[in-house]
């Protein structure tokens, strides 16, 4: 623990100089194998440049700030669209710098001036920060002139019923997902990057999230959402590249080329009642689900990562998965075969005033190729029968097109689209 | 709606991180590519806070290659190399214990090492050639005294007119006629928040004069434009506020002979400016500043106007320091007045501000953030 703390001092006194922090402590984390686990400084930086955008197939650190963002111009198509251009760029350079636990680039020292970082994360580790970037369907209206580049697959989401949409939670021209292990660090890009583009963009919403509800990959342990259950179990896990290709990452097929080695992002604000489901006996609860609560395993196994048997009866006849069960209607044998990447955190913004029960549930995020064959596909199968919409409702929506992407410094977001 | 207008400085300074790649890239693709090659010319430069120690300071034209260290400096992170102006190339967010390089291809001639933030942040640089002169814009120099001349006028001939417009008020409040109150409200109010933040500089005067009843401790203590706007439109009476109303024209006489003597600084000017901006996005758009009258526009406009001034005083110095802020800046504030056009009533005045929904609201408030994030940067330009 004395090192730890020396290495914390280290880092504050480099000011934000990751580089050197992360060598420090990882050299100390080092020293320190199998000595103390909670004394391991976490200081893990995820690439930021690279073929696919972080924050897709990467593992899902703790936290989530999420906001999306509308454009304010009013210009012709083509002046508009160079204030786009210069906006992501802005944006590009700044989200680069903090994936690498700098601070945004610019002057932070000159006494009257306000400091061009706000601060916060001042001396933090990224903590496995990730920042995705994704345009919504209304950035190929007439404003920007961009509607015939508008990808096929980028259709506004049809209704999705039982769905009770609210505007002031729905949308946007752009989206960030900034992901990481600390708050603090994921919510000052929230904040920087809105900063960064007052006067060309405002904040639309935004959404913040813990506990990663959703695995990703199979060296995360499962963990779970707010009703209890565990959450992601059958996920595509990020590290299976011929799944991620099969299901997640656009390729040849699209017909917007500066879409591949990108994905869409579908976001769903979904309230939990929580109050109710907590007073719905045990046997019930597995029921909805279709798993038993402690162990995750389907009612039809005894270990959580078994396959779960959709055929099998029980004594009087009838299904042992029941048949609206929530994983019997999500799963892809029962789907011919669709699945998407989820990638969902749990939220709560304290209580409902109206009602005073607690205003919590899931921010579902989900990342594949094509929505319209994939989450519609399967939110149709959900909202027409899944047990759980008892207890559920769709509340907040995003659709987002993920650009792949930049490869390598000096490009920027979305360059194949804007440039 | 705003037009598509870059941001200014913060915006500028990311552009340089992408752009100041691009041209070391460009340098050594059209001209030798190896500038970093063997044949390079080594240069030092370390970061220090009193200065660039920069080894050696020169070289024969060719292939450079730059090699900036930051052992110990923590107000320097970057070194710029720039001629004419320009930059031809830079390291930056070396915080100490990084080290960073670049490369590039130079021709004889003077540049400067450039170090922001040091104690001497520009020392010279020489390729194999004369020595050019460093030209200071004495333009700059006259354009930044008539700004802070020209300010200390206005805020007297605003402080002028809020004496009289304030009796009227007054007397209208002690003759115990509520609805000749109520008109002068607002108009006398308007010529205070104007100059609010030249006001805020006298200690207790801002308060005496406009606090609201959540900043004062004792509410029989409480004095003030506020005061009586509470009893004109909450209580009905004006009952016991005659001593209020004299000591509201003592405090604004009190004002009046402050700014006769008091002098400005260009940052000053800049900074009260974004004050003004904060004010209406923190207290008029809120409508807490005038919970009884509802007359927070006709401060808002006030603030807004006021904050104009000070930048117009400064805008002819700006445009020859960073004519691309000045240009942003003008048009943030001709974006918020006119956004308030639509509230404004035939008689000059304006609408019930209860009557502005949360959507509008919300719509003004991300105007004035629009106009206050860039009018935060010209402090720093025009501060020599």
């Amino acid at each position: 623990m004395t090192e730890f703390r020396a290495s914390r001092r280290g880092l504050l006194a480099l000011g934000g100089a990751a580089v050197a922090g992360a060598a420090t402590s990882g050299a100390l984390a080092g020293c320190d194998s199998g000595s103390s686990k909670t004394a391991a400084p976490v200081v893990a930086k995820v690439p930021f440049y690279g073929a696919h955008q972080a924050g897709i197939a990467t593992p899902a650190p703790a936290r989530l700030a999420f906001a999306t963002y509308d454009l304010t111009v009013d210009g012709s198509p083509q002046e508009n669209l160079a204030a786009l251009r210069q906006l992501l760029q802005t944006w590009t350079a700044a989200a680069a710098a903090m994936a690498d636990g700098k601070p945004v680039p610019g002057d932070s020292n000159t006494l009257v001036a306000p400091p061009a970082d706000t601060g916060e994360a001042y001396g933090s580790s990224p903590a496995n920060l990730t920042i995705t970037f994704g345009v919504g369907p209304s950035l190929f209206d007439g404003r920007f002139g961009l509607a015939s580049r508008r990808p096929a697959a980028l259709a506004d989401l049809p209704m999705l019923p039982p769905e009770n949409l609210d505007p002031a939670r729905s949308g946007g021209d752009l989206v960030v997902q900034a992901c990481s292990d600390d708050p603090v660090v994921a919510f000052h890009v929230i904040r920087n990057l809105a900063r960064l583009g007052r006067g060309t963009v405002v904040m639309r919403w935004s959404q913040l999230g813990f506990g990663n509800a959703t695995s990703n990959g199979a060296s995360q342990e499962t963990p779970r959402n707010l009703l209890g259950f565990k959450d992601g179990t059958r996920n595509i896990d990020g590290s299976d590249a011929q799944l991620m290709n099969q299901h997640v990452w656009v390729g040849d097929e699209t017909d917007q080329q500066w879409m591949r080695g990108g994905s869409y992002l579908v976001a769903r604000r979904i309230a939990m009642h929580i109050e109710a489901w907590d007073r719905d006996y045990l046997a019930d609860q597995q029921h909805v689900f279709g798993r038993f609560k402690y162990t995750g395993a389907p009612l039809t196994g005894s270990n959580e990562r078994d396959t779960p048997n959709f055929a099998a009866k029980d004594a009087s006849g009838q299904p042992v998965i029941p048949v609206n069960a929530h994983i019997r209607l999500a799963a892809h044998e029962n789907n011919g075969g669709i699945r998407i990447l989820r990638r969902g955190y749990s939220y709560t913004d304290g209580i409902i005033s109206a009602s005073g029960e607690l205003d919590a549930g899931l921010f579902f995020i989900a990342f594949q190729k094509d929505p319209r064959k994939q989450f519609v596909t399967l939110q149709r199968g959900l909202g027409a029968h899944d047990a759980l919409n008892e207890y559920i409702q769709h509340v907040g929506s995003g659709l987002f097109a993920c650009p792949p992407a930049p490869s390598g410094q000096g490009r920027y977001w979305a360059q194949d689209l804007v440039g | 709606m705003s037009r598509p207008v870059p941001t200014g400085a913060l915006r500028a300074a990311a552009i340089l991180a992408l752009a100041g790649l691009v041209i070391s890239g460009c340098s050594s693709k059209n001209k030798d590519d190896a500038a970093a090659a063997s044949g390079a010319t080594k240069v030092k430069i370390e970061l220090n806070d009193n200065g660039c120690k920069t080894t050696p300071s020169s070289i024969p034209a060719g292939a450079a290659t730059f090699e900036v260290t930051n052992t110990s400096a923590n107000k320097v992170t970057e070194a710029e190399l720039q001629q004419g102006g320009n930059i031809v190339g830079e390291k930056e967010n070396l915080t100490p214990g990084l080290s960073g390089t670049f490369s590039l291809h130079l021709d004889a001639g003077s540049y400067t090492v450039y170090c922001p933030n040091a104690k001497t942040e520009k020392a010279d640089f020489t390729v194999t050639g004369t020595a050019t002169k460093q030209s200071v814009d004495p333009a700059v120099q006259t354009a930044l005294d008539q700004a802070v001349t020209g300010y200390k006028q206005y805020v007297i001939g605003e402080v002028d007119k809020l004496v009289p417009a304030t009796k009227t008020f007054t007397d209208a409040v002690r003759a115990g006629n509520i609805s000749a109150a109520e008109a002068a409200f607002a108009p006398a109010r308007y010529y205070y928040e104007e100059v609010e933040p030249v006001a805020e500089s006298f200690g207790d005067l801002d308060p005496d004069i406009d606090a609201r009843v959540d900043d004062v401790e004792d509410p029989s203590q409480w004095t003030g434009f506020h005061r009586i706007e509470k009893a004109l439109w909450q209580d009905k009476s004006l009952a016991g506020m005659s001593p209020i109303a004299d000591k509201l024209d003592a405090d604004v006489a009190k004002l009046k002979g402050l700014v006769a003597t008091t002098n400005y600084q260009p940052a000053q000017l800049a900074n009260g400016a974004t004050e003004l901006l904060n004010e209406v996005a923190s207290s008029k758009i809120t409508g807490e500043e005038d919970r009884y009258s509802h007359t927070d526009l006709s401060d808002f406009q006030a603030n807004v106007l006021g904050g104009q001034k000070a930048f117009q005083l400064l805008q002819p110095a700006l445009q020859k320091i960073d004519a691309q802020l000045a240009s942003t800046v003008s048009q943030e504030f001709t974006d918020v007045l006119d956004s308030l056009k639509p509230f404004q009533t035939s008689g000059g005045g304006f609408v019930d501000y209860s009557t502005v929904g949360d959507d509008q609201r919300r719509m003004l408030t991300q105007k004035v953030d629009a106009l206050a994030e860039p009018l935060s940067q010209v402090a720093a330009k025009v501060t020599s």
